[in-house]
């Protein structure tokens, strides 16, 4: 699904990842973990397309192509979705029918038939309620004035109705109180299956917790330091970064 | 009528005013004297210097006709709608003082004074709350003559009373021009929502001045969907305690059109509020011009003003100048003001196209939001569906925004 070689990404000249190899199949999900400034959220966005990061050294693959070649919405129609740490709001364009927009272009990208309003409703209630957002928040503007477990279960009310294959999610349990980060899992875990892959990105393992990885890496400084399973990720809870840190890379 | 040649503005000023009351004789005769020492704007003249209107000043024109704006809406009970000049001629005493904009005129606004032909005058007595709102339509014919059009109204909401009020003005003709006034006298506690739509092809200029007594309050949405050249000043003056005004303004230039905003808001008694947010999209060889000021008197203490402005930019001709300003005499205010002028928001586009929103229709959907925001804000349902409509057929590809509103 996505093959990441010697991947190094520089930020206003500054090296930010220094030498990324990752592989995650369909049907996995792959946790990363590391501290603040390690890297994390440039890996997603960078995966994700956004402008402002160079790529100076490797290359990734998803789905056997060339993914640092596309431009986003070419990525997202090709089913790589981004769960955002900080959404952002947008007044005046409202979640549903931007929503509808995203679905359509996507499904246009497939060449399948563009869904009819009463389709669509119907499939964003279904959705909706496996996030439990209030029917009230899907019409609003898109994250206009919605608190930050909204926002979060925003995104993954639109990853459910986007039906990604991958699904990068950037810090989906910061800024969560416990009841919104079982919510959010629940509709997360809910869309596991075996076409679909995940890379979820977290500081803390709690979230682990809820969304049980196949995969644990470890990112410090740019560079996956550790790589196991679920395990690892209680073993960094109970000793923290530091000892990893001073661990030798694999 | 006989058929009179064409001639200038400042050239079609008579040398004495014979008809009408005394007062208004008087007035109009201050007005052409004004006119005829200062003349009309110049690139000098500081509030009009990015508009050049020596093209309008040195144009002839053919007389006006007579240009009262139609009403397309029934009047509701308990409200008058009358001709200006049927008072005129009946019951002058009823408008004295009341058509002299609070001050000697100036330019444009002494030009309409000096020559309105007739116009209306809209009034709602005391207590009189109307929902369904009036329509008035400005339109200027097409002509193989150059035409001009002095378009006057007043509006009288007395103490307690409401009224909405939608104006367009309207007209293909890119060489004919509008010179409107309209004067608004809110009494106590009073209030008016009034919408204003230009989407006239040709050259406009317009005044509206507003007087506010205490607790009343005013709210204007003004869309500017067009015009080769347009000048519009609004003025509010809260004279009374606790009166609120709140001005918001959309405009879309495009090609080499012109647009002009001035906003002038006078605080001149204390706790009244005031609003301003003017958005804008320039593109094409297009210029925005907006000039607001807030000025807050001496006795105006806890006053609250914001103001703002801003403008996307989409193309590398387009041309803001944009001057929000605060003349501030009192010490206990609250008040800001703030101008951007850029282009769109590069966090939002990513979102959208991170979700598989193509890079165009992603830029189209936030050109439309951006400027829905204040269209929004108008009252009245089908006027806003209208200007909706309107703004989706001028966006660039619009058309494709509109399955996703």
């Amino acid at each position: 699904m996505l093959k990441i070689e010697d991947l190094h990404v520089e930020v206003d000249g500054k090296p930010i990842l220094k030498g990324i190899n990752l592989e995650v199949e369909a049907g996995q999900v792959h946790a990363i973990m590391g501290p603040n400034g390690s890297g994390k959220s440039t890996l997603a966005y960078v995966l994700a397309g956004r402008d402002g990061y160079e790529v100076t050294k490797g290359r990734v693959l998803y789905k056997g192509q060339d993914l640092l070649e596309m431009a986003p919405e070419i990525r997202a129609a090709g089913g790589l979705f981004l769960g955002f740490q900080y959404p952002v709001a947008i007044p005046g364009v409202s979640n549903i029918y931007f929503l509808k927009a995203a679905l359509n272009a996507i499904r246009k990208h497939r060449g399948e038939d563009p869904l009819d309003a009463i389709d669509f409703m119907k499939l964003s209630k279904e959705k909706a309620a496996l996030v439990q957002l209030p029917d009230e928040l899907t019409k609003r503007s898109v994250n206009d004035g919605f608190s930050g477990g909204e926002k979060k279960r925003n995104e993954i009310f639109q990853m459910a109705i986007l039906e990604p294959s991958l699904a990068v999610l950037d810090e989906t349990d910061s800024g969560l109180d416990i009841d919104a980060l079982k919510v959010v899992a629940e509709g997360v875990n809910s869309l596991r299956g075996p076409e679909r892959a995940m890379l979820v990105i977290t500081h803390y393992q709690r979230l682990l917790d809820y969304i049980v990885p196949d995969v644990v890496h470890v990112l410090i400084d740019g560079q996956i330091v550790r790589t196991g399973d679920k395990d690892l990720a209680k073993q960094l809870e109970k000793e923290g970064y530091a000892e990893v840190r001073d661990a030798q890379p694999l | 009528m006989t058929k009179l040649s064409p001639q200038t503005l400042l050239g079609s000023l008579p040398t004495s005013f014979e008809t009408g009351p005394e007062w208004l004789r008087a007035l109009r005769g201050r007005a052409a004297a004004t006119l005829r020492e200062q003349g009309l704007p110049t690139k000098r003249t500081e509030a009009w210097r990015f508009t050049p209107v020596r093209s309008v000043a040195n144009a002839e024109f053919s007389p006006e006709q007579g240009s009262a704006p139609s009403l397309t809406s029934p009047v509701p009970e308990g409200v008058t709608a009358r001709s200006l000049r049927q008072v005129l001629e009946a019951e002058p005493t009823l408008l004295e003082g009341r058509l002299d904009l609070g001050g000697p005129p100036t330019h444009f606004a002494a030009l309409n004074t000096a020559l309105f032909s007739d116009g209306l005058w809209i009034d709602v007595p005391a207590g009189v709350a109307i929902e369904t709102p009036i329509e008035l339509v400005h339109a200027i014919p097409t002509s193989s003559e150059r035409g001009v059009a002095y378009p006057r109204v007043l509006i009288t909401v007395a103490d307690g009373a409401e009224l909405t009020l939608i104006e367009t003005y309207a007209g293909e003709d890119a060489g004919q021009l509008t010179n409107s006034v309209l004067e608004v006298d809110l009494g106590r506690n009073a209030k008016m929502s009034h919408a204003r739509v230009h989407e006239n092809a040709g050259l406009q200029v317009g005044r509206v001045d507003v007087r506010q007594d205490a607790d009343s309050n005013y709210r204007s949405t003004v869309v500017t969907l067009g015009g080769a050249l347009l000048r519009f000043d609004v003025r509010c003056l809260l004279q009374g305690k606790g009166a609120e005004c709140q001005l918001d303004g959309a405009y879309l230039i495009d090609g080499e059109d012109l647009v002009d905003h001035h906003t002038l808001v006078e605080h001149q008694a204390s706790h009244c509020r005031s609003r301003q947010s003017y958005r804008g999209i320039v593109s094409g060889n297009g210029t925005a011009v907006f000039d607001g000021i807030v000025v807050v008197h001496r006795d105006a203490q806890k006053t609250e003003a914001h103001q703002e402005n801003r403008n996307l930019l989409l193309s590398e001709t387009a041309t803001v100048h944009t001057k929000p300003h605060l003349e501030i005499d009192a010490d206990d205010v609250v008040c800001s003001h703030g101008v951007t002028v850029g282009s769109l928001d590069e966090d939002q586009l990513f979102y959208l196209r991170a979700r598989g929103i193509p890079e165009d229709l992603a830029h189209s959907m936030l050109t439309y939001a951006f400027l829905e925001s204040i269209v929004e804000g108008v009252s009245h349902e089908p006027t806003r569906a209208r200007l909706r409509e309107a703004l989706l057929t001028r966006i660039p590809h619009g058309d494709r925004v509109r399955g996703f509103t």
